[in-house]
């Protein structure tokens, strides 16, 4: 269950979970605001495919998400959702990857962009759930009269369980089968060698 | 010991990651729940701030503790769900129960990944409490991305040194390809 993506002592493992953490927190600072801009035209697409009129708009700006609707009264505050929130655990998932014994490996990289891909695709669907959720809860006679008591504890809950255990479980979630995978195909490399030395091998599993 | 075939272990990687997100949504809906919400975590939350409250002070702080707050003249905190440890607690829980082991070794597991869990998320409180009262600036970022990110990933580390420890004469669950014969 547990591959050679991952280090067989955990003194190893801290090494190269800290120095994933640093490449990861290097990465997130310089490429925040441009993610951010994109994560908001995913959310601001699903949201206006899944609204009628279709008036919810996305802006990234300085950190923040501000909700613009074209119903919004012209005076009225705009709200504005934390981004870093929503995706610091890309820094998570960075880290995970640098656990592999050769993290720069073209094929590795190639996973990890495709975990990243993921992980961008949970975050916009965080971001609208967080969306729906303000509108649900947050604009008073408003989400009364728009939202009734399912949509709203489905819209609510479902960005709540991102705050306490989503945003930390996905990571972990995504990477996981990418290190069964590595460790697979670690296993049929060393078979074929094994089988050009035409000697019998076995892989043994302790269940 | 048993040879499997690939397909066999990425099934059983996958069955673990099934069992993992659906025990993680089972121990949400608990602690989600009012009644254990207000019996269970905002007590154990008010804990952790009177400890880190009693720590500061001995640090020579100078703060005060009421309920889940931490105060002091220039600078408080809350502390609230997802920055109490509970939320690394579900996680390590939930990865150590879906993970294939003997009920008295989860329990010895789960014992040992609370308490450090624990240990490391009142390290976290006191010096983000420090953080926010001496260099503010830096509060945020180190509240949102280096703490949270630390303490997951050390209660991701746990999990990885659990999976792969087996009591001296036992062999590891998994081992590398070998000879046979």
């Amino acid at each position: 269950m547990i591959g050679t993506a991952v280090p067989r002592t955990p003194g190893r493992a801290a090494v190269r979970l800290a120095i994933g953490f640093l490449i990861g927190v290097a990465f997130w600072i310089a490429l925040s605001p441009p993610y951010e801009r994109t994560l908001a035209a995913g959310a601001e697409t699903l949201l206006r495919w899944t609204e009628w009129p279709a008036v919810t708009r996305l802006e990234a700006r300085r950190g923040e998400i501000l909700v613009e609707r074209a119903d919004f009264p012209p005076a009225a505050p705009r709200p504005g959702l934390p981004a870093a929130d929503i995706h610091f655990n890309f820094v998570i998932l960075v880290a995970l990857f640098a656990l592999a014994s050769k993290p720069w490996r073209g094929e590795w990289l190639g996973r990890f962009a495709l975990a990243a891909g993921l992980l961008w695709f949970v975050h916009v669907v965080a971001l609208v759930f967080q969306v729906r959720s303000v509108y649900a809860t947050a604009l008073g006679p408003w989400s009364a009269a728009h939202y009734g008591s399912i949509s709203r504890n489905f819209w609510a809950g479902g960005f709540h369980f991102y705050q306490i255990a989503g945003r930390f479980a996905a990571p972990l979630a995504i990477w996981w089968p990418f290190a069964g995978i590595e460790r697979s195909e670690r296993a049929q490399e060393g078979g074929r060698r094994r089988q050009r030395r035409k000697t019998e091998t076995s892989l043994r599993v302790v269940p | 010991m048993i040879a499997m075939p690939t397909e066999g272990r990425d099934r059983r990687s996958l069955s673990f990651l099934a069992r993992f997100v659906g025990l993680l949504i089972v121990f949400y809906f608990l602690v989600a729940w009012r009644p254990i919400n207000d019996a269970v975590i905002v007590p154990f939350t008010a804990a952790i701030a009177s400890v880190s409250g009693a720590i500061l002070n001995v640090l020579g702080e100078r703060v005060t503790v009421a309920g889940t707050e931490i105060r002091a003249p220039t600078f408080a905190v809350n502390i609230e769900n997802g920055c109490n440890g509970i939320e690394t607690v579900l996680l390590f829980g939930a990865a150590v129960l879906a993970f294939p082991a003997s009920a008295p070794r989860r329990a010895l597991g789960f014992a040992v990944g609370f308490l450090s869990i624990q240990t490391l998320n009142l390290l976290r409180v006191v010096s983000l409490f420090w953080v926010g009262e001496h260099h503010p600036a830096f509060f945020s970022s180190s509240h949102t991305v280096v703490w949270q990110s630390v303490v997951v990933l050390f209660g991701v580390l746990l999990f990885l040194a659990w999976a792969l420890w087996r009591p001296a004469g036992r062999p590891s669950p998994v081992r590398s390809t070998r000879r046979k014969g």
